[in-house]
């Protein structure tokens, strides 16, 4: 009878949890203007909640804190479940251009031998595309830049450009317009005695 | 919890061998990998310490002088085995654990890279490890005969039962809410969208009067899921209509993974009672936990 009850309310707990977390996502999606349903982004936006929606969140010294959170994502509820929800996301690129010691360029993209690698990748400029953190971005394009560098061994340096592809809708495609690109942010990095870019 | 456990070892052992080529790069440590593996585990320790990750054996192994790309391939293998284990049903409960664990490792250890997929896997292998294993139709059932307390494997498929219930509703539900759901835009654009556009954009442009039918079509399946299961006159319809969107999903966007787990975790929690009618889950959960608690 004990382990029936301890199971039961572990149920309730465990699904609370998981409630709980896609209303607090679904809230924040509304606060933020989001969703069909009108809402002051001005007068609702924290800049800590909007800092936490796509960054790590903030160190906890908590223990019981830190062991609910490692509970959530050892049973995989630590997200909310909006698969292309409320709207599909933008799709990000980006592209490099190295530069060699030789004035002449070479074009490359990041890639993955995988096409489950290639579904990877993309959620990972979307992380990119999504973060709120600039600094967070172009740690992670650095990271993406060096990774792409291996291929280029007499670069000296890189200009690497991210933004958005702005695809049509099926009027519009049938007008004949084509998918165009929007610049979000462009980096630069160069290769130095102790480091491969700065 | 067959349908879970053979369903699982399918898709980590499609999960394994679709990566194989890129295991290390995805997960490689700075300077070796696509990203740094130490970064999204130094991000992932500033939420929570005791989330598992390849960090920990990687950092043990160094001080034996074991290179990071042997123990990233170590755990490769590690889980393969691990997969084929689950398929078979052989060493259930510790192949069930190994697998949750090492996957953990690996979702956790790349970060960003990680998607829907992943948290939907994760959960399937924390249900099936908790689970009363071995079942009936694993080696360790069959060839070892071993056996186990069945009693409350009713309670585990209504926990799987109500995670999917909450799952389609809020999907559904902020479906809902995006403006483009209702219109078909955003249907289109999820099949057009690179690398989903596996079916050519004016091939698709042809049934552009399906798409605001097919979208509210998706969002309604989704948002009333958690009703509509339950009642017997439409919980079957229900059921296969879901199960046809998934399959759709894998088809038209190449997203196997994620239809396939879609599928198992459908067919492990609603199958059995739904489409091979055997009341399982209603004869456990009713004699064992629902009925002390009512």
């Amino acid at each position: 009878m004990r382990r029936k009850n301890l199971c039961l309310a572990w149920l309730a707990l465990h699904l609370f949890f998981i409630a709980a977390i896609s209303v607090r996502q679904l809230s924040w999606l509304i606060a933020n203007g989001l969703t069909i349903i009108p809402f002051s982004r001005v007068a609702s936006e924290s800049p800590n909640e909007k800092a936490s929606s796509t960054t790590a969140k903030p160190a906890s010294s908590n223990p019981a804190k830190q062991l609910l959170v490692g509970y959530l994502h050892c049973a995989g509820i630590e997200g909310a479940y909006g698969f292309f929800a409320p709207n599909v996301p933008e799709n990000y690129k980006l592209a490099f251009e190295f530069h060699n010691q030789d004035a002449s360029s070479e074009y490359d993209l990041p890639s993955v031998d995988s096409r489950a690698a290639e579904l990877r990748l993309g959620s990972l400029l979307d992380v990119i595309g999504r973060s709120d953190s600039e600094r967070y971005r172009r740690i992670l394009i650095r990271m993406l830049t060096s990774a792409a560098w291996e291929n280029h061994p007499e670069a000296v340096s890189v200009h690497a450009v991210f933004g958005k592809l702005k695809l049509p809708g099926p009027m519009q495609f049938e007008r004949g317009v084509t998918p165009s690109y929007e610049f979000i942010a462009a980096y630069d990095f160069e290769r130095s005695a102790d480091s491969k870019s700065k | 919890m067959s349908i879970l456990r053979i369903g699982l070892g399918v898709q980590i052992l499609l999960y394994v061998f679709s990566l194989r080529s890129d295991w290390n790069y995805l997960l490689g440590g700075t300077g070796r990998g696509l990203i740094s593996r130490e970064l999204t585990e130094a991000l992932l320790s500033l939420e929570s310490s005791i989330i598992p990750r390849f960090g920990w054996f990687i950092s043990l192994a160094k001080q034996f002088g074991v290179d990071e790309t042997i123990v990233l391939s170590l755990g490769w293998y590690l889980l393969a085995l691990g997969a084929i284990f689950l398929l078979i049903g052989l060493y259930s409960r510790v192949a069930a654990v190994a697998v949750w664990f090492l996957y953990l490792c690996s979702v956790k250890s790349g970060g960003p890279i990680s998607y829907g997929v992943d948290a939907l896997t994760t959960t399937g292998l924390f249900y099936l490890m908790l689970s009363p294993l071995p079942d009936k139709f694993s080696l360790d059932h069959i060839w070892r005969k071993k056996f186990t307390d069945w009693k409350f494997l009713g309670f585990w498929r209504r926990a799987l039962q109500l995670h999917l219930c909450l799952i389609y509703f809020f999907s559904g539900l902020t479906k809902a809410l995006g403006r483009d759901w209702w219109n078909g835009i955003n249907l289109w654009r999820s099949l057009i969208r690179p690398p989903f556009d596996l079916i050519p954009a004016d091939i698709l442009v042809r049934f552009k009067y399906l798409f605001p039918v097919a979208g509210i079509a998706v969002l309604a399946l989704e948002i009333t899921y958690p009703v509509c299961i339950w009642i017997p006159k439409l919980r079957r319809p229900w059921l296969i209509a879901i199960l046809l969107m998934h399959v759709g999903i894998g088809l038209a966007m190449g997203m196997y993974l994620f239809a396939l787990i879609m599928i198992v975790l459908n067919l492990a929690a609603f199958g059995p009672e739904i489409l091979w009618h055997k009341n399982v889950s209603a004869e456990h959960f009713t004699s064992e936990v629902a009925a002390p608690a009512a």
